[in-house]
Formats: structure tokens, sequence, C-alpha cells
């Protein structure tokens, strides 16, 4: 009887484990991870190469995102870029739109140097739009001078 | 007439009031909402937004009051200010429009080299989205709470409502309050990172600047930003459309329409809508709080951004220019030109610095702008 008792215990256990395995499916870093073999893996970084389509890979991920706040497609000549704007522990996935020999998708990790290097050249570029607008500013008003000298 | 059906009588009218549905929390908004008018009442502190602001909080927070939701599908009064004036991001456009029709540009025009100050001190808007992300904030919600460094009001307001119109409220009531103390933030600071020789460093008189040099330059930045920038081109492009009415000089009446009573109407809506987002369920949390004291910050560090930029082209530049002007260029005008002014002549009381921190005052309010659509372009 006992035996029995523990038989079943250690079965809803494991049918509890497996369907609770299909309903999250493998992640890396919360991002979900498409079918295919892994071509590298590191703490920040993962590469696929999955048999699905780009198309096909784009819409399991816009499946798999779906309802989830703050996340953005970008279709790239090249590449499709999926990004999290929020602070989830991954940052981007981006998925070629090359498909010999399978779709290549990338998983990165969010990252300091991406935000840091993103507000540093932000910040610059704010200077630049305003030295723009200064030798704008400069090169009318010695016209105008000119012209009025004229 | 039994007791009981006039006691039901009496409990069905007591079930319409706000009394029945009374809740604690709401009397911590009244307090605020009180502050605030009480700011702007006695203290005149920013009174033609701060007091709407003020009134706007402080009505929403009553239970049962038909102001911010939807009857039958139909937008509530200020639901409705709310939805038309700032969801669809017109208010801040409009007073953007107003601000141009106000704005005389010429001592930007006479010494350009002044905009890059206005660059320079949007340091901490860039500082303060990092602390804000360390915070927890997701990123859209730190670009919008550090543009409260900024110091303008409208673009503060066009960057939340875009990327996290969740903290609208409190970034308008932190960007408005921090505006409104410049005069006590600032010269601490100002004191701080200059030295005494730096401050009575005198700047040559500014150059006249033509009246076509003024109709010229809404053109020139209207279309650089617009290349440049374009996401912020609704608001860039109502601020120069509003100048070259004003210096155009053809259309006087357009000029004091966008000036005058237009501006009025629309900061009366913008005002009481910030207000009543600030409902006691959604405002009350760290997050408000938080906002607070990084904007403080914030508004600190682009104080000190203004003043470094200064000191850092004066070793390229033969004629120096006063560091104290650099604190201008957290836009806030025309406070922050008036608190330079005001700073200098403690210190040398025949130098006026008043028209040469209005360059970078103005340029500050470019460059908030430009910051503004850098966040844009980024999560567009």
């Amino acid at each position: 009887m006992k035996r029995m008792m523990l038989l079943t215990v250690i079965l809803a256990i494991g049918l509890c484990g497996s369907v609770f395995a299909q309903q999250t499916g493998e992640d890396f870093l919360g991002a979900p991870v498409i079918e295919g073999k892994v071509i590298s893996k590191t703490e920040g970084r993962l590469e696929i190469r999955t048999p699905l389509s780009h198309d096909e890979a784009l819409a399991f991920y816009k499946k798999q995102l779906e309802g989830m706040e703050d996340i953005r497609y970008r279709n790239w000549p090249d590449q499709s870029y999926i990004e999290d704007d929020s602070n989830r522990p991954w940052h981007s996935v981006t998925i070629d739109k090359e498909s010999e020999n399978g779709t290549k998708v990338v998983i990165m990790k969010d990252n300091w140097t991406w935000i840091i290097g993103t507000l540093i050249l932000r910040y610059v570029a704010v200077f630049v739009v305003l030295l723009v607008l200064l030798v704008g500013m400069t090169v009318s008003s010695k016209i105008i001078t000119k012209a009025e000298k004229k | 007439m039994t007791a009981n059906e006039i006691l039901d009588l009496l409990y069905g009218t007591l079930r319409t009031t706000g009394i029945w549905n009374f809740q604690w929390n709401v009397v911590v908004m009244w307090a605020i909402g009180s502050f605030f008018m009480w700011l702007a009442i006695v203290k005149k502190f920013e009174p033609l937004l701060l007091l709407p602001i003020g009134f706007g909080i402080f009505i929403v927070n009553f239970p049962m009051v038909p102001l911010m939701g939807t009857t039958d599908g139909r937008p509530e009064l200020i639901q409705a200010f709310y939805h038309y004036g700032l969801e669809w991001e017109i208010i801040p456009c409009v007073i953007f429009l107003g601000l141009g029709a106000m704005t005389d540009f010429g001592p930007l025009i006479a010494n350009p080299k002044t905009l890059i100050i206005g660059a320079g001190a949007q340091l901490g808007v860039f500082i303060t989205f990092t602390g804000t992300v360390l915070a927890g904030f997701t990123l859209k919600e730190a670009a919008s709470v550090g543009i409260i460094g900024g110091a303008d009001g409208p673009t503060t307001i066009y960057l939340t409502q875009h990327l996290a119109p969740q903290l609208l409220g409190a970034n308008a009531l932190a960007a408005y309050s921090y505006m409104a103390m410049v005069p006590l933030i600032q010269p601490p600071i100002m004191k701080l990172m200059t030295t005494q020789k730096e401050r009575v460093i005198r700047m040559r008189q500014l150059r006249p600047v033509s009246r076509q040099e003024k109709i010229l330059f809404p053109l020139i930045t209207a279309g650089i930003i617009a290349l440049l920038v374009p996401s912020v081109i609704p608001l860039m492009g109502m601020f120069m459309l509003g100048n070259i009415m004003k210096e155009s000089g053809v259309v006087a009446r357009l000029t004091d329409t966008a000036q005058g009573s237009l501006m009025n109407i629309v900061t009366i809506f913008l005002g009481v809508s910030v207000g009543a987002t600030m409902h006691a369920d959604k405002f009350l949390s760290w997050k408000p709080l938080f906002i607070f004291g990084l904007g403080l910050v914030d508004f600190a560090v682009c104080t000190i951004g203004g003043i470094l930029t200064v000191k850092i082209m004066n070793k390229f530049l033969k004629e120096k220019i006063n560091p104290l002007i650099g604190a201008a260029g957290v836009s806030a005008v025309p406070m922050a030109a008036r608190v330079a002014q005001v700073e200098g002549m403690k210190y040398d009381k025949t130098n006026h610095l008043l028209m040469h921190a209005v360059g970078p005052n103005l340029a500050g309010v470019i460059g908030s702008a430009a910051a503004a659509g850098m966040f844009i372009a980024m999560f567009d």
C-alpha cells in the first residue's frame, strides 16, 4: 500500500513536471528558445541555427512574446531585431534573413554596455544637432550681414 | 412608509454620495494638492501651472466624482481634456506655439556659440536615465524621468506622454516644481562650480540682430531639427511657427492669439489634466517619491553640465564666457537667465549677464527638445 502511494506521488510529480515543462518551454535568460542546433552558448549570448525559415522564426517569437509589454520589433534589411525595452534579463533576439543551412537566431543578455553606449552616443548627438545649428546660423548671419552692407 | 423603508431610502441615498465610498488614502492626495496650491498662491511658484495642477489633484481624489473615467463609453470632463489634449499630444505643441510667439531669439543669434551650452546642460538628462534604470524603472520610464532635468515643462510632458504616460503626473509635477525652485537650487551649485575670478568675467555687449536674421532663424532651426531629429518636430515645428509669426510682423493678430488667449486656454486644460492623472490609487507608491528625489539630482547635474561646458569652451576661446551663464543652459526660461543675472551682480554690481544668459537659456529649450527626440527615436 505504501509503495503504491509512493509510486502515485512520484507519478503525480512527474506528470506535473512534464506539463509545466511543456507550458514554459526552454528559455535563455527568460527569452524563449527556438528549436534548432546550438552553435555557441556563453553566459550572455546564445546562437542557434534553426531549420525554420526567417518568417517562421519571427512568427514563433511574435507568438511567444505576445502580450508582453515594451517589446519592439525592427525590420532591418538583413535581419529582424526584437528588442526588450523593459528590464528583462535578455536584451535582444536577432533573426537573420539569410536562410542557407537554416536560420541563425541570436539571443543577447541585457547589458550595461548597450545602455551606456547608446546614452553617450545620444548625448554626443545633441551636441551635433546644436553644432549643425550653430554652423547654419553663423553662415546665414554672415550672408545677411554681407548682403546688408552691399 | 415603515421605518425600514425610510432607512432603506436613506441608505440608498447615502450610497450615491462620496461619504459611503470614502478611502483614507485620498486625504494624502488632498494634502499634496493643497500643498501645490499653497506654493502657487502664497509662494507664487509657477502659479499658472501649479494652481490648476494642485486643484486637479484635489478634485479628482474624491470618491465617485465623474471626472477621469468614462460614462456609457463617453469620456468624462477632465478625461476628455486629457484624451484630446495630452494623449493626442496636442497641448504641449500648442504651448510651444505660444512660447515661440513670445520668444526673442536675438541674444542667441547674436552669440550662437551659446548653443553648445544648451547641449552641455543636457548632461543630467542622460545621467539620470542611468540612475533610473538602476532603480528598476523600464528604459522608457527612465527616459521620461531623465528629461525632467531639461527643465522644459512641455517637452517633459510630450516625452512622458509618448513613452511612459503612467508617470505623467509625477514627472510634470517634478519638472514644474523644480523649474519654480531654480532660484533656490542653482545658486549654491553655481558658487561651488566657479571661482571668484570667473564670476566677474565681463562679456562684450551683444551685437544688434537684423530682422532678416530673426526671420531666417526659425526656418533654419526647423529645417535642421526636421532633418536630424524628425521625431521632435511636432514640438519644434510649432515653436518655430510661433516665432516666425512674431518676427515676420505680418500676422500680429495670430501672434497675439498664440501668445495670449490660446496659450492661456491650453494652460488651464494642461494643468487640470495633469493634476487629474494623480489619483491616490495610482500615485501613492515609491515611484513618484523617487522621481522627485532624482529630479532634483537631475537639475543639479544639468546645471553642472552647463557650467562645465562653459569652462571647457573658455579653454579654447579668446573672449571668455562668464560660466555663471552656463547654469541657464537648463532651459527654465526665463527664470534660469534671471538667476545668472542676480548671481553675477552679487560679485560685480555693474556686470549685467541677463541678455548673455538668454542665449544658453533658449539653447537649452532646443537642447532638451533634441534630447527628447533622441529618446523617442530610441524607442519608436
